[in-house]
């Protein structure tokens, strides 16, 4: 009968993002949105007044002594997630982070530690990972109808004068500007995630180089920040190339993976999945079909789409219901949990490798 | 006495400062959220010779930046708010920026007068018969979730200075203006309608639209706060010789561009809203119910309009309605429509 009791679920850190973790919540079965914090009571409040729940605090001590939670989101800049996540697993708390999970590598370990020895379970907020092509995207992987991944190209565009953009250009003492590695700190989980599963389990080498492409200045913490980051990797018989990209357009959310049987592309924004099609049939004639096929597959991933939406499945943030719902059924069954400890480790080992070398200065202030 | 307008490099604190300068209140600090704002205020100084005009830039979701601005000043108009940005942002900086602010005052342990500039949006509407009279005696909003994030963050703000005063004492005028309209501000309201895939979706029909012109808004902001006996009273800011939505409308086809519009009368907009709540609950969400009956008998369900209570302060239009329009739709004309 335990099962069927409602997951208590709070969350702490009331700003932007919250709004994503308290509409999944709100709409999933077996677990209930208990509780909202943040350090701004005004902030906590409006969430909760807008979302209908029942309590919220200003102090994250005081939620977790009167809430007896299950499971806590913790949507705070990264800063605080180690602290935060010390407190939550000691009052019994399993943990949802959002991304990036710590300043550096050697940080985030420490936080999955803490979960470890606690006997509690965390994920990351690897939302886009679980829409539904990329969803598709695995099944394909997993059933051998890529082979073996050769090499992988992970893009994703981001626009600076975009709700997300415009909030970190307009204000310099924005937290983003404080990380060691900034925007790119920020929005890399989103490629190295998808890399790193393709990757055997072996240090890549991770070559990476960016700048600033915006002009101007406005003598402001903003300068500092730059726009265009470019890496190259390499673990055993795999490469990769991974693009964060502020100023091509469309902001494009892309993953290619050339595989020794087919090349997939996935479209996280579009949603489609689509192998390329080669050359079957000879001559110039044969040459006509390639194209005729890709149209096919593409109207099959429209069809597929329109079925999703009919069945309420095609949410903005679909990707972050199903990895939720997988989360709170781990925790549930006591099994394991939706995102390996490793990948999520070895992503924030690649990110310290790429900021080391963007932003060399920041991390060796860090360090100190 | 030196006045502190917040927000003053804005649409409406701009007019506020000039404003004051002609109401011959000229020791005037205006705070900005940055400098580059401080130069059509200075142009506005320079056609007053006795105007001492101080600027301090100051971001109020900074509670440090704040008490310099707010020291020695005997009144303080706080016309700052969030006009757009995610729901957090917009409590950021209309909610939390109030509450700073508010520290800032209370700790100055002297007595200052505080002008609040609300809206329309804080009073509970939805729950009026259409036509009804709205004025200062219509109460604040029962249930702002249900409305829209501006409305619920204003509401929230006025509450928050109710809140202060009782607790600190100093004394409050708030004015809540309806639409306030004039160069260099929005071109539609969203009381006439929306732009909707392509296609401007009339929705407000014959419904009387609450207009306020910038200057005439910012004359009833400066007449309520030298009033006296304004203390502890609310004001609502409306103009005389109101137009209908469906007029606006015509008259900016005519003066500013042609524009391909969609009326959609109110009962067929009441159960479009409604399909729309019910397929938002029933598909969890996956569209967004930007339209509810709640939020559309707020905006669209047509009010009539009182400025009686103003009045009897002597707050008098300086730009009557006509005027007020052509001047805005000849800017209109040449001045790109801002992206909401």
């Amino acid at each position: 009968m335990t099962d069927l009791r409602k997951l208590r679920v709070g969350i702490v850190g009331c700003g932007k993002i919250a709004d994503g973790h308290a509409e999944a919540v709100k709409h999933l079965e077996g677990a209930e949105l208990a509780a909202v914090c943040d350090r701004e009571p005004l902030l906590a409040e409006q969430l909760a007044v807008r979302y209908g729940v029942p309590a919220w605090y200003g102090d994250t001590g005081e939620m977790l002594a009167r809430e007896r939670l299950d499971v806590v989101h913790i949507t705070t800049p990264p800063a605080v997630h180690l602290p935060l996540t010390r407190q939550c697993v000691a009052a019994g708390a399993h943990v949802f982070l959002e991304k990036p999970l710590a300043l550096t590598a050697p940080e985030a370990k420490e936080l999955i530690d803490v979960v470890v020895a606690g006997g509690r379970q965390m994920s990351i907020n690897y939302w886009p990972n679980f829409d539904p092509p990329a969803m598709e995207f695995k099944r394909m992987l997993a059933q051998g109808a890529i082979g073996e991944p050769v090499h992988v190209e992970a893009f994703i565009g981001y626009d600076l004068a975009g709700a997300y953009g415009q909030a970190l250009m307009s204000d310099a003492a924005h937290w983003v500007h404080r990380l060691p590695g900034k925007l790119f700190q920020n929005m890399m989980d989103h490629i190295f995630n998808r890399i790193v599963p393709l990757f055997p389990d072996v240090e890549p080498e991770v070559h990476a180089f960016a700048y600033k492409r915006r002009e101007g200045f406005r003598n402001d913490g903003t300068d500092a920040m730059l726009d265009e980051l470019r890496v190259f990797l390499r673990g055993g018989g795999v490469s990769a190339y991974g693009s964060l990209c502020s100023h091509a357009r469309p902001v494009a959310n892309t993953l290619k993976v050339y595989g020794t049987k087919a090349t997939v592309e996935v479209d996280f924004n579009n949603r489609t999945v689509v192998s390329t099609t080669s050359q079957r049939y000879p001559s110039a004639v044969g040459r006509l079909a390639p194209p005729l096929q890709m149209a096919g597959r593409y109207f099959g991933q429209a069809k597929k789409n329109i079925g999703q939406f009919r069945r309420h499945e095609f949410h903005f943030f679909a990707g972050m219901s199903k990895l939720l719902e997988l989360f709170y059924a781990g925790i549930r069954a006591g099994s394991k949990p939706p995102i390996p400890y490793s990948e999520i480790l070895r992503t924030a080992e690649v990110m310290d490798r790429v900021i080391e070398q963007v932003y060399p200065v920041q991390v060796s202030e860090v360090a100190r | 006495m030196k006045i502190l307008v917040t927000g003053a490099g804005g649409f409406l604190g701009k007019a506020i400062v000039e404003r004051l300068l002609a109401h011959g209140q000229n020791d005037l600090r205006c705070m900005l959220r940055d400098t580059s704002k401080a130069r059509g205020l200075e142009a506005i100084a320079a056609r007053y010779p006795q105007a001492r005009l101080e600027f301090v830039t100051a971001n109020l979701r900074n509670p440090n930046e704040i008490p310099r601005a707010v020291s020695g000043a005997d009144m303080v108009i706080h016309a700052a708010a969030a006009l757009k940005g995610s729901p957090a942002e917009m409590f950021m900086d209309s909610v939390v920026a109030s509450r700073n602010l508010l520290e800032a005052i209370a700790n100055e342990l002297r007595p200052i007068r505080v002008v609040l500039v609300s809206s329309f949006g804080a009073m509970g509407v939805a729950e009026l018969p259409r036509g009804a009279m709205v004025d200062e005696k219509t109460p604040l909003e029962q249930h702002p979730a249900q409305r829209d994030v501006y409305s619920h963050s204003k509401l929230r703000q006025e509450q928050l200075f109710w809140e202060y005063r009782e607790k600190y004492g100093f004394e409050l005028v708030v004015l809540r203006p309806g639409v306030i309209y004039g160069p260099g501000g929005g071109h539609f309201s969203n009381r006439v309608g929306l732009s909707l895939f392509g296609r401007f979706l009339h929705l407000g029909g014959n419904n009387l639209l609450p207009l306020t012109f910038v200057d005439n808004c910012a004359e009833a902001i400066v007449v309520a706060a030298l009033a006296p006996g304004a203390n502890g009273q609310v004001y609502n800011v409306v103009d005389d010789d109101l137009v209908t939505s469906r007029q606006y409308l015509a008259l900016y086809k005519s003066r500013v561009k042609p524009l391909r519009s969609i009326p959609v009368p109110y009962p067929v907009l009441m159960w479009g809203s409604r399909m729309v709540e019910r397929y938002s609950k029933r598909s969890k969400g996956q569209l967004p119910a930007i339209f509810t009956p709640y939020k559309t008998r707020a905006m669209w369900g047509g009010n009539q309009f009182s400025n009686a209570k103003l009045k009897s302060i002597g707050w008098k239009p300086v730009v009557p309605t006509r005027e007020g329009l052509e001047r805005a739709f000849t800017a209109f004309r040449t001045e790109p429509e801002k992206v909401k």
